[in-house]
């Protein structure tokens, strides 16, 4: 059973027991444009919620992914180094960030269903 | 994810084109006061792409049209400008510079020498147009009339279709040389056409009545080699062909020749002087100066961008990235900077700062891609 949560800062993770994968949202991929690189963490480096965790190189500019859980990172999406613009193909599937253990499940609560974050953006 | 920005803010000027671009979706931006669009749907790898192979319609209607007219015009532009008029055919258009006394630069800007003879046509950087008019109305006494033109937009069409497809409207335009202008007619209308641009390829800008602009462009768009391009694709087609962007490659501090485009400086002037500037442009020229603009390739593909600073492999800073970002002509990373003088060489290897990582580049001559400008028929 997993469940996929939204932040308003258009980050998108989806949880199973206590692992997050996490992306952007098909709405930041066309906001951001052209995707042509991605900084992603180190694996086994820490993530602290709210805070930047990656990069997203756009044609236009450089934008900040902020994790939307605390944890440690467990696995990143190796694939985007040579093929960055998968993140604009398919950001809610392949072009994932990175896999994410969960060390604070309270924090949860805080994220937005689907519902809600469409709503945000309007849609 | 970062705020991303967007065109929401009161008091932007909107072009004449405005609708037309939100009719073709494109994500409007601010931009030197106005709203425009960085890209339309396509996005502005496939915009890049498209004007290189075919050829792209640009609003650029915030930039400054300016005529000049008075008594001995060329002479009194003259000190102004670090051109010739005697060296130039009319008809003929240069890129010059305004220059302060310090000769540094004030504005970059293109200049036409009218086949009457009797005035100039100035188009200028649009966050530069109000200090502009005040340097002009410095320098030119009130025999001179300077007019900023207010009801004409600016269309620039770029790429190697150009030509073909605007001799269909315009039947004398084919022939008439790179970097030169003049007036033709098409259904009644005066356009004011010159081939020029600032993407590398042939092309053209064309000055067109406001009330009749956006009916033009939808002309232009039957033709399917033609398509609309936004500032997202101008800019990193202009980094390709290593064009200055005036506010990062140049500004006020900066000279023509520390931005390697004392090329578009008269030699003749330099001997003679009598122009804003002249003895820091020849002494510039004879005894080097301390930082040069220079190319940079990146390798990998982490961009660069304006404000990454420049370290040798000593981890000296040697200078500052102005301009940077994705190349999609060469699918890599690119940017242009300003390195001390004496670390000046092509192929040398350096370092550019990107959030505390140091990224290996090589020194480049501008540009990254050969410059593909009509050179009269073969």
């Amino acid at each position: 059973m997993s469940d996929t949560y939204f932040t308003k800062d258009h980050e998108w993770i989806k949880i199973e027991n206590n692992t997050g994968i996490v992306g952007i949202t098909k709405y930041a991929s066309e906001q951001l444009g052209d995707i042509v690189f991605v900084e992603l963490p180190e694996k086994g480096s820490q993530a602290e919620k709210g805070k930047d965790i990656a990069v997203v190189e756009s044609v236009k500019a450089a934008s900040e992914i902020y994790s939307p859980v605390s944890g440690i990172i467990i696995d990143t999406n190796e694939n985007l180094n040579d093929t960055p613009e998968v993140v604009n193909e398919d950001p809610s599937g392949d072009g994932w960030f990175y896999k994410i253990e969960i060390t604070n499940s309270e924090e949860i609560s805080d994220l937005m269903s689907e519902q809600e974050y469409l709503e945000l953006i309007g849609d | 994810m970062s705020e991303v920005i967007q065109g929401f803010e009161e008091n932007l000027k909107k072009t004449p084109l405005f609708e037309m671009h939100n009719s073709f979706r494109g994500k409007m931006v601010p931009f030197a006061g106005y709203s425009l669009p960085i890209q339309y749907e396509t996005g502005i790898i496939a915009e890049h792409i498209h004007t290189r192979k075919e050829a792209s319609i640009f609003d650029v209607s915030h930039m400054g049209q300016i005529k000049i007219t008075g008594p001995m015009i060329y002479d009194a532009m003259e000190r102004i400008l670090p051109i010739s008029f005697s060296e130039m055919y009319p008809g003929q258009i240069k890129y010059t510079q305004f220059l302060n006394e310090e000769g540094k630069i004030i504005d970059d800007l293109m200049v036409y020498k009218s086949t009457e003879g009797d005035y100039v046509w100035l188009v200028v950087n649009a966050d530069c147009i109000e200090k502009d008019l005040s340097h002009l109305n410095l320098y030119l006494n009130e025999n001179y009339t300077i007019e900023l033109i207010q009801d004409r937009s600016l269309i620039a069409l770029q790429g190697p279709e150009s030509s073909n497809i605007l001799c269909k409207y315009f039947p004398d335009i084919e022939d008439i040389p790179f970097m030169s202008a003049g007036w033709f007619d098409y259904k009644g209308q005066h356009f004011f056409i010159s081939r020029c641009g600032y993407t590398g390829e042939d092309g053209f800008e064309i000055s067109i009545k406001d009330k009749d602009s956006e009916s033009f462009v939808h002309e232009l768009l039957k033709n399917k080699e033609i398509k609309l391009a936004g500032l997202g694709a101008r800019n990193s087609l202009r980094m390709e062909a290593g064009l200055c962007l005036y506010g990062n490659d140049i500004n006020i501090n900066i000279s023509p020749v520390e931005a390697g485009i004392n090329w578009s400086i008269s030699k003749e002037r330099i001997e003679n002087g009598n122009f804003l500037g002249h003895e820091h442009v020849k002494s510039d020229i004879k005894n080097g100066v301390s930082k040069k603009l220079i190319g940079l390739n990146l390798l990998g593909k982490l961009p660069a961008r304006e404000g990454a600073d420049i370290f040798n492999l000593d981890k000296i800073k040697i200078g500052i990235v102005t301009s940077g970002g994705y190349s999609p002509t060469l699918k890599t990373p690119i940017a242009m900077g300003y390195i001390s003088e004496d670390n000046i060489k092509e192929n040398d290897e350096v370092l550019l700062s990107v959030r505390g990582k140091l990224i290996p580049a090589s020194i480049t001559n501008l540009p990254f891609v050969k410059h593909n400008y009509f050179r009269g028929k073969k």
